[in-house]
């Protein structure tokens, strides 16, 4: 630590002449612009703490500087000067210099600022001069909340974005919604840019950023804001900036965080008693059963010798979490820079999971000359999924009669033996697996102004290259329950993507006229290539994955290749007239070489938006209560071209077929191609209003929005006598219509004690227009006109039938113990007619609750969220215990003629109507609750420290819920299903941390 | 510097200019699939008919329900379900009261069915167009195609009676299909499989690994297509023309019954009909005289896709004889199960019992059909360390219903080191889908329905002749009797549900020997004489009617 001496006060003082003489030429540069002047120098602090970033400006000119990680900021004004200090965020304070040289400045928070910069697509703006509907992620989420992933963050805090974390595997990302669902088949998740350059499609995932480097998240929701981005706009657009170096001297940062998590709701099972009851009751409803006190040989001689093994806690374990992430940013007038580094691991709550990242990022800015800036974004990440897993699902299905280990100490293979279905959980953790992704992104750019008459003109160069590797590998022997000698398996794939864009923009006022325009000409182009491998048969388990040619056969040899082309220009004009009246209009041209080859691959996404600022009116002006008050309206057209790559395009796949031992490779048609098919567009039109009163204590937005999709790039399922089962095409109509509404208050604004809420709402309702053409549903699809795209259409449960009720003429055929669905059209049979719309599958309304409570230097946020009105099948109750085989959920229970339950069946029930057993998946979760202290400026200086805060944290909490099942909002498979292999339970995780700052 | 600088920057704006100016730039390059106009050419359309291959075992190995062989068995008179080892999709198959439009077997069956006459016609539609080849060589693809068009469609009328004709690839969304009549779907079968007989390949020599044409021996051949067109013939009540195609195959001097021992187990105990259904015997090339048609497989642990999915007939025809427990020699308070065994047939897990009828009633005693090498009824504890090593199993209480249940040896095979192993999922074993025992039993049908009734006996005794067993007179000789014979000749190896409901006896002959009380017949009616069209269909045919069968 000897070479940060220089952090230290006396240093400081030592380098302050060095920096002076560094800027010289630059001082003698603005010579004629500036005169007199001095530097002021100050720190500018929130009742959080020290704040970063924020503006510090020389009023009336264009000085302008920012804070470094300190708060830190150095300026040269004139002793007459004005400053202006604004941040996103906070309340602006304009402080005249009256002859200072140093001025400390106090900004009071407000989260919905009029004078804050936002991100928009291709550039900034100021949040006043902004039409469109954008949404800024609170940077609380951002800072004091320790989530492995961005997404994670986002969660729950901006209206209108549902972000729904559908598995809590170590490293699992979430799945993102923003304004409810246009589409049916296409992709539906937003579109991805970070600093600018396209993430999404790059072959990047979003565990590839590391949430430390964040500076700030923006959601694009309107057309307006989106259209810029074509055919990748429909869903919405999320912009992450990352942290840049400022101007100033170096700032160490520390971040690092320690976390321990564990089962955040148990789903017990069955007791050994009950589970032995739970047979005893199969046997009497099955007649042919296996006799005998339990139906395994294993089960029965650990039920005579009393051994039990609880599985659930064989599999689990105290999960523990830690992150480290070291920043060092600064810069001279014409350098600044951003380095960071870090390490996040992450041992699961279920035995064999962990995630481990490495991340380091360079963002680099030179000022080359006075017209040229070059910069670099240079990112590196390394995701670890290594290690052999213990399989949940197992363990919550196995026998608490099982046999855990075998007579020479390994685990028992099948440990409800001569039962073959279920292995042992734990096995596994005996397996070798690599899982391993990298991403190598670098991006620069070359910015030139122009000067004279072109004054105000910029162009832009951005380059974009990323690289991402995975490797993927795993053995199972014998150790790992395997039979035929271990098992191999290789795979690895690179994905390789470019894109370069070419803005151009102009900003200039004339008088009252303020007018920019940004034009872009860019080209995308990515290609993935993978390659698989495996062996059976080793001698011994030595070689594990290492050595494929050492196994006795080569199995599954697997190769495959695509392209993916974007070619787009786009250009946009803001005008505003005396910041009162605001214009945007958009137009983008997009062509993708996805779409069909009878297609002219290309479209128009054009879009308008005005904004009344009515603060600007006088009439509003006069009105001392508002503080703020801006009328949005925005209509345009975006583009979703989201289907993967030669979708439209009539294809072969290789088959094989042995002919006297001889493997022959045929072919068989596929898919159905469709050349014909193109993106499909949405058009929004969005109105909104921004608003502040009483001194800003009530701000916030509201938002209306009409969505109207057509031209649906549906997977439409054909009749299977076509020799299909479906063909893309562009068909159908869908709307979508909703209300946001995000409301920050201040409760109490006392000098010690403050209380401030803030509010996310957000209801969608999603149609369908039309399908067809013909205003007919699609049952065969489950698509209604009328209804949401995601219903759940299924039987009617109303009970179960009981011993003495007689079904002939209701349900011929049923058993005392089936499940009685209502005979909706009552001719006497359940039939498909029978079905009916039970109701949606995505929520109806979902809405965020932020309450943040700040005593003197302790601040606590406790953030609860929530999820209403949609319905999910649930795989744990439709598989119930597999014909007599496997343990069961307490919660979950049987039929007996005794117990007569009028919602489960009996253990001899056979689903073969496959009802899905629709279940209401509404939830309320206590997401996060965040304590945090401050520590004061006083002690900071005895500690020779600049800032530092410590925190404790807690995320899920408590899930209110009726839902029967690990979680509501997590997607379980069963066993040979989907990810089954993967079940995981939520963690509850509570949390340690602190952010230092070094003097 | 400033000119350098700006003559740098002009070269980086006009770089991408130069990538996306690039010809072609959005035209899609795909590379790791084929494209159907890549496949014109002679090779592509042999590589084309491969895939019909492919696809065909995909009916036989379906493995994601594993109650797919019981389907076809259980629930008619041969075979029933012990309530504990039924898996799911065989259930309507004998609880008939849940077989509705939404069945999944009848649902797979369909979407097989048309995907095999999509893809042959593709083939069929090209082999017309192919360049460069022989008129013979474009008559034996068309042919080759034209069977497994014609055997998807037989499989479809039989089932489902009247179904929507489609005789040309489908090249746009079609959502209008309506029910052709049954006469013009057994028309389109008779000129497919007519077309067949005469183009296809003839057999080779017995040995050859090779047909007459040079091409592999399991390619398809024309005695094949003969004997589904006598199946159609007599389907379509046109039991002259059967026969024709019958005495063809039975006087073509190709084929041979089995009379004398043969193969890999020859030296071992056994009997000839034993000998046909050991895998390394069941081919033509392997010595197995008898057989016609063929669909080989191979371990796919060294052959690469040496099967498709992961056949179920063993685990479904063999009896769980590894579930039964004997006493620990040394601790009484043990148990120890039986170990399973190559000699036993691997790892069954029956998931279905011949009924009684088949078990006791079928058999003379001393039909070779009978033998224990053909049916197996003891067992013996084979574990080492139990008290009982060596004893018989007992037969008795409810292990006779799936532990130790009579079974068919038919479908037995264990390979050591694969998943045909200790496991045993998947079953490594040839299918002989026709061979000439069959055809002296459509022969004798199709007798019988001209009134030859001594012919017919003639034909059976042909076959009784070689089991050992009794001869019969032309007075015995009635449909049922040849449903008898089929049974015990072909047992589960025919599909017997198909051979039911196309001599429309399904729900008579059930109803006669399917008669235990555990897991019996419910609501068997003569609407079960044809499978419904499954729902989907249905519903997504938007544009017409694609009317139900009765009673669904």
């Amino acid at each position: 630590m000897k070479d940060c001496s220089y952090c230290f006060p006396d240093r400081v003082v030592k380098m302050a002449p060095k920096h002076r003489l560094f800027f010289l030429p630059l001082f003698l540069f603005f010579s004629t612009l500036v005169f007199a002047q001095q530097t002021v120098r100050g720190k500018v602090t929130t009742v959080d703490g020290v704040l970063a970033n924020a503006t510090v400006q020389v009023k009336g000119t264009t000085t302008t500087v920012q804070t470094d990680e300190a708060g830190v900021f150095s300026i040269s004004a004139k002793p007459n000067d004005v400053l202006v200090v604004t941040s996103v965020g906070f309340n602006a304070q304009e402080i005249p210099v009256s002859n200072r040289t140093s001025i400390d400045v106090k900004l009071s928070a407000n989260s919905q600022m009029m004078t804050d910069i936002v991100v928009v697509g291709y550039g900034t703006q100021k949040r006043s001069d902004v039409t469109g509907s954008v949404s800024s992620v609170p940077k609380t989420r951002l800072t004091e909340l320790p989530v492995t992933n961005i997404l994670h963050a986002i969660e729950g805090s901006v209206a209108g974005v549902n972000v729904s974390q559908t598995s809590s595997v170590p490293g699992s990302s979430a799945t993102v919604l923003v304004r409810g669902q246009n589409t049916i088949t296409a992709g539906t998740g937003p579109y991805l840019v970070v600093d600018g350059v396209p993430f999404s499609k790059t072959g990047a995932v979003t565990n590839d950023i590391n949430p430390n480097d964040i500076a700030s998240i923006e959601v694009l929701k309107d057309a307006s804001a989106t259209a810029i981005y074509g055919v990748n706009g429909a869903n919405g657009v999320i912009l992450i900036t990352t942290k840049r170096g400022l101007t100033g001297k170096p700032v160490i940062r520390y971040n690092a965080y320690t976390g321990f998590d564990n089962l955040s709701n148990w789903l017990t099972p069955l007791s050994p008693e009950a589970y032995v009851q739970k047979y005893a009751d199969y046997k009497a409803q099955v007649p042919s059963a296996n006799q005998g006190v339990l139906p395994n040989n294993f089960e029965v001689t650990n039920y005579n010798a009393g051994h039990t093994v609880d599985w659930l806690k064989e599999v689990t374990r105290q999960g523990i979490m830690q992150d480290h992430n070291l920043s060092v940013s600064g810069g001279s007038k014409d350098v600044r820079y951003y380095l960071s580094g870090d390490y996040l691991q992450q041992k699961g709550a279920v035995k064999g999971y962990q995630y481990r990242r490495i991340s380091i990022r360079s963002n680099l800015d030179i000022n080359i000359t006075d017209f040229l800036t070059v910069g670099t974004n240079l990112s590196f990440a390394n995701n670890n999924y290594d290690g052999g897993r213990a399989n949940f699902y197992l363990a919550a299905a196995m026998s608490p009669y099982g046999t855990e280990y075998n007579a020479t100490g390994n685990y028992e293979i099948y440990p409800m033996s001569p039962e073959l279905l279920y292995m042992n959980p734990l096995l596994g953790l005996n397996s070798d697996r690599t899982d391993r992704a990298s991403n190598l992104t670098g991006n620069g750019y070359a910015e030139v102004k122009f000067g004279g008459v072109l004054k105000g003109l910029k162009y832009r160069l951005n380059g974009g290259y990323t690289y991402v590797p995975t490797r993927f590998g795993s053995y199972a022997g014998r150790t790992a329950g395997n039979t035929q000698g271990g098992v191999a398996s290789l795979s690895t794939s690179e994905t390789t993507n470019w894109t370069i864009e070419n803005i151009l923009s102009y900003t200039r006022d004339f008088g009252v006229h303020h007018v920019d325009f940004t034009g872009l000409f860019s080209a995308q182009q990515r290609d993935y290539f993978t390659f698989g491998a495996g062996s059976i048969g080793f001698i011994n388990d030595e070689l594990s994955f290492n050595r494929l040619e050492a196994g006795s056969s080569l199995t599954g040899n697997t190769s495959y290749r695509d392209k993916y082309d974007l070619l787009s220009q786009m250009g946009r004009i803001n005008y505003s007239y005396q910041s009162k009246y605001l214009l945007t209009v958009t137009a983008r041209r997009d062509g993708s070489s996805v779409m069909g080859a009878n297609t002219s691959k290309y479209g128009v996404f054009p879009s308008v938006a005005l904004g009344w600022n009515m603060m600007n009116e006088n009439f509003i002006r006069n009105i001392s209560a508002v503080n703020a008050l801006k009328l949005r309206g925005s209509y345009g057209k975006s583009g979703n071209e989201a289907i993967s790559v030669y979708q439209t395009i009539t294809q072969e796949g290789t088959v094989r077929y042995p002919f006297g031992g001889i493997s022959t490779v045929g072919v068989l048609a596929s898919n159905l191609g469709n050349a014909n098919l193109h993106w499909e567009t949405s058009k929004t039109l969005n109105i909104g209003l921004d608003f502040g009163i009483l001194k800003n204590r009530i701000n916030g937005s509201i938002d209306v929005y009409d969505t109207k999709t057509e031209g649906l790039l549906l997977r439409r399922n054909l009749p299977l006598i076509t020799g299909y089962s479906f063909v893309l095409d562009n068909l159908g109509k869908t709307t979508n219509h909703g209300i946001e509404l995000t409301l920050n208050t201040e409760n109490i604004t006392g000098r010690n004690f403050r209380w401030q809420t803030s509010i996310v709402f957000a209801a969608n309702k999603n149609k369908i227009v039309d399908l067809y053409g013909d205003q007919k549903s699609d049952v065969g699809n489950r698509w209604f006109i009328g209804q949401p795209i995601g219903v759940i259409y299924d039987y009617k449960l109303v009970g179960v039938w009981q011993a003495g009720e007689d079904p002939s003429k209701w349900d011929p055929g049923a058993k005392p113990g089936d499940l009685k669905f209502a005979d909706i059209n009552g001719d006497g049979k359940i039939t498909s007619d029978d079905k009916v719309i039970q109701g949606q599958t995505t929520p109806k309304w979902s809405g965020g609750l932020t309450n943040t409570f700040h005593y003197k230097n302790f601040h606590l946020n406790v953030f609860i969220q929530t999820f209403q009105g949609a319905l999910k099948n649930n795989v744990t109750l439709t598989y119930a215990d597999e014909a007599g085989r496997m343990n069961i959920p307490v919660a979950t229970g049987y039929w007996t003629a005794a117990n007569k339950s009028q919602t489960r069946p009996s253990l001899a029930y056979t689903n073969t109507r496959g009802y899905g057993y629709p279940s209401d998946n509404s939830f309320t979760r206590i997401k996060d609750v965040t304590l945090s202290y401050v520590f004061s400026q006083g002690l900071l200086d005895k500690l020779k420290l600049s800032s530092l805060t410590i925190y404790a944290s807690g995320r899920n909490l408590h899930t209110f819920t009726k839902w029967i099942g690990w979680d509501p909002e997590n997607n379980y498979s069963f066993r040979g299903s989907g990810d089954w292999t993967n079940n995981y339970p939520l963690t509850r995780e509570i949390v340690f941390g602190m952010n230092v700052a070094l003097r | 510097m400033k000119k350098k600088l700006i003559i740098f920057i002009g070269i980086c704006v006009s770089l991408p200019l130069f990538f996306s100016c690039k010809k072609n730039f959005l035209k899609e390059d795909v590379y790791s699939s084929l494209a159907p106009e890549t496949l014109g050419d002679s090779l592509g359309i042999d590589a084309s008919i491969i895939g019909l291959y492919n696809h065909l075992s995909t009916f036989f190995s379906k493995s994601d329900a594993q109650g797919w062989p019981s389907v076809w068995h259980a629930g008619t008179d041969v075979a029933f379900v012990p309530p504990s080892q039924k898996q799911g999709i065989e259930v309507p198959y004998y609880d008939y009261t849940q077989l509705n439009s939404t069945d999944g077997a009848a649902s797979f069956t369909w979407g097989w069915a048309y995907r095999m006459i999509s893809n042959a016609n593709i083939i069929i539609k090209n082999a017309d167009a192919v360049a460069g080849v022989t008129a013979a060589t474009k008559a034996s693809f068309g042919a080759e195609a034209r069977f497994f068009r014609a055997y998807a469609y037989n499989t479809l009328a039989t089932l489902f009676g009247k179904v929507p004709l489609v005789t040309e690839p489908t090249t746009t969304p079609k959502t209008n299909y309506t029910r052709n009549s049954l006469d013009e779907v057994n028309n389109l079968i008779i000129q497919d499989l007519t077309f067949a007989v005469a183009n296809l390949s003839d057999v080779g020599g017995f040995g050859s690994k090779t047909n007459a044409d040079g091409k592999p021996a399991a390619r398809a051949n024309k005695w094949q297509a003969a004997q589904l067109l006598a199946e159609v013939y007599l389907r379509a009540n046109k039991p002259d023309l059967a026969e024709q195609q019958t005495a063809s195959i039975i006087n073509s001097g190709k084929f041979a019954l089995t009379n004398a021992r043969y193969g890999i187990r020859a030296g071992q105990p056994g009997d000839p009909f034993s000998d046909m259904f050991i895998y390394g015997n069941e081919r033509r090339y392997q010595g197995n005289k008898e057989a016609i048609w063929v669909l080989e497989e191979e371990n796919i642990n060294t052959v690469p896709g040496g099967y498709t999915g992961a056949p179920q007939q063993r685990r479904n025809w063999g009896a769980a004889y590894y579930q039964v427990t004997d006493v620990d020699k040394n601790d009484p308070t043990k148990t120890v199960t039986m170990n399973i065994a190559d000699s036993l047939g691997g790892r069954g897990i029956a998931r279905m019992r011949l009924t009684d009828w088949v078990v006791y009633g079928l058999y003379e005693n001393n039909d070779m059909r009978n033998s224990q090498y053909n049916i197996r009824r003891k067992y013996y504890y084979n574990n080492t360390q139990g008290k009982n090593y060596g004893l018989q199993v007992p037969y008795t209480g409810p292990d006779t219903l799936f532990k130790i249940a009579p079974n068919t040896t038919k479908w037995y095979d264990f390979i050591a080191n694969n998943t045909d192993g200790t496991f045993g999922f998947a079953m490594t074993k040839d299918f002989i889908l026709m061979r000439l025992g069959e055809t002296y039993l459509l022969q004798a049908e199709a007798q019988f329905k001209q009134g030859k009734l001594a012919e017919a006996a003639a034909s059976i005794n042909a076959l009784r002749t070689r089991a050992g067993a009794s001869q019969v007179t032309a007075a015995q000789i009635n449909l049922d009797f040849i449903l008898d014979e089929r049974a015990r000749e072909l047992l589960a190896e025919e599909n017997r549900r198909m051979t039911l409901m196309r001599t429309g006896t399904l729900v008579t002959r059930t109803q006669a020997y399917n008669k235990q009380t555990i897991n019996p017949v419910v609501g068997l009616t003569n609407k079960n004489l044809l499978l419904p069209i499954p729902q989907s269909e249905i519903d997504l045919n938007k544009d017409a009617v694609l009317e139900q069968n009765p009673g669904y």
